[in-house]
């Protein structure tokens, strides 16, 4: 996506603003999809959040996501290191959400054929279809899906399809405080996802979140240390919201 | 360097397959189990195996009907399970299950019936009140060696499905190392047959005349699970520890640093050696064998799935899970005890389960 269409987009955003409802369960448009020419992904670079969660609250502000549920978050990891004979304290921010994997394991899994990946890569639930029985959260390898309280069905981040189709950012882009999310189509070469994944993967910088697992994820990462990249070694969260089951 | 992270702030996936789950693969596993059961009296004719086969039948019966109601509360949409079959997606396990969970019902169901004929002629010869209606469902009371056999075979064709799909579609689930081993659907198979042969102990106790274990090699059969629990256990251990295979280190890479994990371990260890310790040395014990053995195959489970569920795939630590007591929860649990108590009652109270001895009495 181009900086002026993220410009154009910024201004549909705020015209459709009072249009946008919260709680849209996806209406399942896949007209643009058909088109085959997109592949949306989204590259995070994580040295630039600065973990205010302005993301997470918009995510569920636009998606409805009931309490204690969400659809990103992001994890935030106290890290103390020895570092020239010095000990020194930091704290590392990333932020997780749906890879909408190429090969995504939630997908084949599913008995009714209710979550698929549409044709421009985004990974959907059919809430008409689905039966509620979290077999896809189970096979999801990053503890990205859950089961929304309120519908009683799958739920997990969508690339905020609802937007995406309409010509919009994702809600948790546009409110990135730090800049640190960016969207696009893979397949536009102009675009600035393109651009900036190209640069940096000359510099080898371009990570994903367990690249061993084989499900070739769609969520970049930029400044990833190998420390997160798979299941965190460390002490359990402080705060775990949800810790009691919904 | 010595780094040490601390999750400050990440989410918590609570559980999302529910003590229902744990239920449904308990009662269906029984009841495979317990089917076996019968086989060698109903169709082989052994007479030592009496007892144990009528008992078994009984068994499988109440926790067969019993099953596929935890697993419908285990939807979060129960009212959508047409879905399965309006739509199925045949790459899944999950999918499977809702054609072969019939196919075994119903050929259980058929076998029962075919095996039960006679008694149930007796019965109505018997007469009494309910005569008539027990020489309708009786249909002639023929003892067909021939249709018994063909009913078995469809009962252990969809025995025998029921069994691999349970244990295929948990084990598939790569993203959970502790799941994704071939070890699973084998030690559900051996807990389920030997959970069964616990219930015919504890039935035979309580319903039965306690002789069940007197004839057959019940207890003998009892202690060759508990070498097969011990055996697969120590399989798993020495592949994770030596690191022969690396997701089987890494499964117990995630579990070892926990001490309820530690204690689960010892836990089942140790109820696998007192079982079989008891079933050799005690025979007089054998009701306390018995109950160890169903507390065993239902602890399996319940540590399989809501342990299972309790470690992040991509969090630090453990996810903490505490039983709700509502629907998602305890009612789980006792709904179905309540549910199979009740299957058990009517079965016991209307069918000619115990064949001669009790159309005599
Ligand atoms: S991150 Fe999880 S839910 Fe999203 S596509 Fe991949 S496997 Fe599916
Ligand atoms: S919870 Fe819904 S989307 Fe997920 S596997 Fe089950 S039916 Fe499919
Ligand atoms: S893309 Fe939409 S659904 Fe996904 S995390 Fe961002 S705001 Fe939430």
């Amino acid at each position: 996506m181009s900086d002026d269409t993220l410009f154009q987009s910024r201004r549909a955003f705020l015209q459709a603003l009072p249009a946008i409802t919260a709680g849209v369960a996806l209406p399942m448009s896949t007209a643009r999809a058909a088109e085959g020419k997109h592949h949306w992904a989204m590259l995070v670079d994580v040295r630039k959040c600065i973990g205010c969660q302005a993301c997470t609250v918009s995510c569920i502000m636009e998606n409805a996501v009931p309490e204690n549920s969400f659809r990103t978050i992001v994890s935030t990891y106290a890290v103390q290191q020895e570092v020239d004979g010095q000990m020194t304290a930091s704290t590392y921010m990333l932020p997780r959400l749906c890879n909408h994997c190429d090969n995504p394991p939630c997908v084949p899994v599913c008995p009714v054929g209710a979550t698929f990946k549409r044709d421009d890569g985004i990974v959907v639930v059919d809430g008409d279809r689905c039966v509620g029985c979290a077999y896809c959260v189970q096979a999801c390898p990053y503890d990205a899906r859950f089961i929304n309280h309120d519908t009683n069905k799958a739920d997990k981040c969508t690339f905020c399809a609802h937007r995406v189709d309409a010509g919009l950012l994702p809600a948790c882009v546009e409110t990135c405080v730090g800049g640190a999310r960016i969207f696009g189509d893979l397949n536009d070469p102009q675009g600035e996802l393109r651009r900036r994944l190209d640069a940096a993967k000359n510099a080898d910088a371009i990570k994903v979140l367990k690249p061993e697992s084989g499900t070739r994820p769609n969520v970049f990462y930029i400044g990833l240390d190998p420390r997160f990249q798979g299941r965190v070694e460390g002490q359990a969260a402080m705060w775990q919201p949800n810790a009691h089951g919904g | 360097m010595s780094p040490s992270i601390v999750e400050v702030v990440n989410v918590s996936r609570e559980v999302a397959w529910l003590p229902w789950a744990v239920q449904y693969f308990f009662l269906i596993g029984l009841s495979v189990g317990s089917f076996l059961l019968t086989l060698p009296w109903f169709v082989l004719r052994w007479p030592a195996w009496e007892r144990v086969s009528r008992i078994a039948l009984l068994g499988a019966l109440a926790c067969g009907l019993t099953a596929p109601v935890a697993l419908l509360a285990d939807l979060h949409q129960p009212g959508r399970f047409l879905n399965f079959y309006l739509h199925p997606n045949l790459g899944s396990w999950m999918a499977w299950g809702a054609f072969f969970i019939p196919l075994y019902l119903g050929g259980l169901v058929l076998y029962a019936w075919l095996v039960l004929r006679p008694d149930l002629k007796r019965l109505a010869d018997a007469g009494g009140r309910w005569a008539g209606a027990y020489r309708a469902f009786a249909y002639g009371g023929h003892d067909s060696v021939g249709a018994i056999r063909i009913a078995a075979v469809l009962a252990l064709a969809g025995a025998a499905l029921v069994a691999l799909y349970t244990g295929m579609e948990v084990m598939v689930v790569s993203a959970r190392p502790l799941w994704d081993t071939p070890f699973l659907p084998v030690q559900f198979f051996i807990t389920a047959v030997a959970g069964a042969i616990g219930l015919v102990l504890v039935l035979d106790r309580f319903v039965g005349d306690g002789r069940a274990a007197a004839e057959a090699p019940l207890l003998r059969l009892l202690a060759a699970t508990q070498v097969l629990v011990l055996a697969v256990g120590a399989a798993w251990l020495l592949l994770g520890i030596s690191g022969l295979s690396p997701r089987h280190a890494e499964a117990l890479a995630q579990v070892a640093p926990s001490a309820a994990w530690q204690i689960t371990a010892v836990w089942a260890a140790g109820s696998a050696l007192v079982t079989l310790w008891l079933a050799v040395r005690h025979p007089e014990w054998r009701l306390a064998a018995g109950l160890i053995a169903l507390h065993s195959a239902w602890m399996m489970r319940w540590t399989v799935f809501i342990g299972g569920q309790e470690i992040p795939k991509t969090g630090a630590g453990y996810y903490v899970y505490h039983l709700p007591l509502g629907h998602e929860g305890m009612l789980g649990i006792v709904g179905t005890a309540g549910l199979w108590i009740a299957v058990l009652i009517l079965l016991i109270s209307v069918l000619p389960w115990a064949g001669q001895r009790r159309a005599q009495a």
